[in-house]
């Protein structure tokens, strides 16, 4: 229903259109493209039909009450925050399952060389594969293999504050990968993980197997 | 707010979650000369045309470029490579999916013979059909570190006959693999873990 109010209401949105708020140029002509084809609220409009008939100033109390108009620093923030718990719940997710494949591997892992051990990933029943390896005097450390076009540039590993060991978790689909870790920019193979027969340019590789997930 | 707006966010933060997986690239690098681009192009249409798996393929060659090895030793690479998949196919029969048939040419590249993987099929076969991708992974994994290949291929079979799982047979390398860490012989480990788990799922 559109009321006598409307004209206001728009003006009210025009005014707080031409204000200057700090918003990249694309979201800001998004923004201002969503509110200008956005009907009247339908909150609103069923407020105005409860009270058409009890008089102005009981209307008026209601829409302050009641009304739900959202302007363009309002869409603004409450995308923002869904982007932000969208990211928490992922790293909070990550963090759990990761925890959880690298406690499998250090209860089973062989004994490996002082200088260098891994705690790797043999298998995963799920697609997010931690791997982890203690490289102490190392400098950089990146992970390549089958799932990432052995490009030294594209997973470089962390070193974690808590334990000295680098790692990274990655999401992989189910299946075989091959891969090696580039440590100072020597390649080497993963010394917990099974290896793969491959040497055919110079050095193994290893193996992890991503099961599908269980259905 | 916008449903738009709302869809937008979310798109945003599931490219978040996903972040790190990517698709394989059926792509040749560029680093490698147009005449050996052409002759690994001819390789892999050939095996795609027998209907072999050719990610192992791209895989191969990327994995030559990156460790800078020269263009003759990539197209061999992929020359062998292409031949131990089509042996392995011919080994885990028609069925056999990309996975199992990748792992089994890593297999016999260890050392195992065609019959080893003809026989884990049958094995397989007896059992519910469960891929034997992981059972593969053990076994070239197990020959490359000093286990006689017939000797693991009998091992492994026999697990597998036995309806012994994927992650049980991953804990059954490893095992095999801390034994010989500590010095113990490979026939010795082999077999003492063999028994162990044998032993274990017997009523």
């Amino acid at each position: 229903m559109s009321g006598p109010d409307e004209p206001r209401w728009l003006d009210e949105i025009a005014g707080e259109l031409r204000r200057e708020v700090p918003v990249r140029p694309a979201w800001r002509a998004r923004l201002l493209d969503e509110v200008a084809r956005a009907p009247k609220p339908a909150v609103r409009r069923e407020i105005d039909e409860t009270f058409d008939d009890r008089g102005e100033d009981a209307l008026d109390t209601a829409r302050r009450r009641w009304s739900l108009t959202v302007g363009p620093l309002g869409s603004l923030a409450a995308a923002m925050m869904l982007v932000a718990l969208g990211a928490g719940a992922t790293y909070v997710a990550m963090s759990r399952l990761g925890a959880n494949a690298s406690q499998r591997s250090a209860q089973t892992s062989a004994p490996a060389p002082s200088h260098l051990v891994s705690s790797a990933p043999v298998s995963a029943e799920r697609e997010i594969v931690r791997f982890e390896i203690a490289a102490p005097r190392a400098s950089h450390v990146a992970l390549v293999g089958s799932f990432n076009e052995w490009d030294p540039g594209a997973t470089p590993l962390s070193r974690d504050p808590a334990t000295g060991k680098w790692v990274v978790s990655l999401r992989l689909p189910p299946g075989r990968h091959v891969y090696a870790f580039v440590v100072d920019g020597d390649v080497t193979a993963d010394p917990s993980a099974p290896r793969a027969a491959d040497e055919d340019f110079g050095s193994p590789n290893s193996v992890v197997f991503v099961s599908s997930p269980r259905v | 707010m916008s449903v738009r707006l709302l869809a937008l966010a979310t798109v945003f933060a599931a490219s978040v979650a996903t972040a790190g997986a990517q698709e394989s690239d059926r792509t040749l690098p560029s680093q490698l000369s147009a005449p050996t681009r052409a002759t690994l192009e001819r390789l892999i249409d050939s095996a795609r045309v027998a209907g072999l798996p050719v990610d192992p393929l791209y895989s191969k060659v990327r994995e030559g470029v990156f460790r800078a090895a020269d263009e003759p030793r990539v197209v061999a690479a992929v020359q062998r490579l292409t031949r131990d998949l089509g042996d392995a196919r011919l080994a885990l029969g028609d069925g056999a999916g990309a996975e199992e048939i990748a792992a089994g040419a890593n297999a016999l590249r260890a050392g195992l013979h065609p019959a080893d993987l003809s026989r884990l099929r049958e094995s397989r076969d007896r059992r519910d059909n469960h891929p034997l991708t992981v059972a593969l992974v053990v076994l070239a994994d197990l020959a490359t570190r000093g286990v006689p290949p017939a000797m693991a291929a009998a091992s492994v079979n026999e697990l597998v006959a036995r309806n012994v799982s994927d992650g049980s047979l991953l804990s059954f390398r490893q095992n095999v693999e801390r034994d010989l860490v500590g010095g113990r012989s490979p026939a010795s480990a082999l077999d003492a873990r063999t028994r162990a788990m044998i032993d274990d799922r017997k009523p």
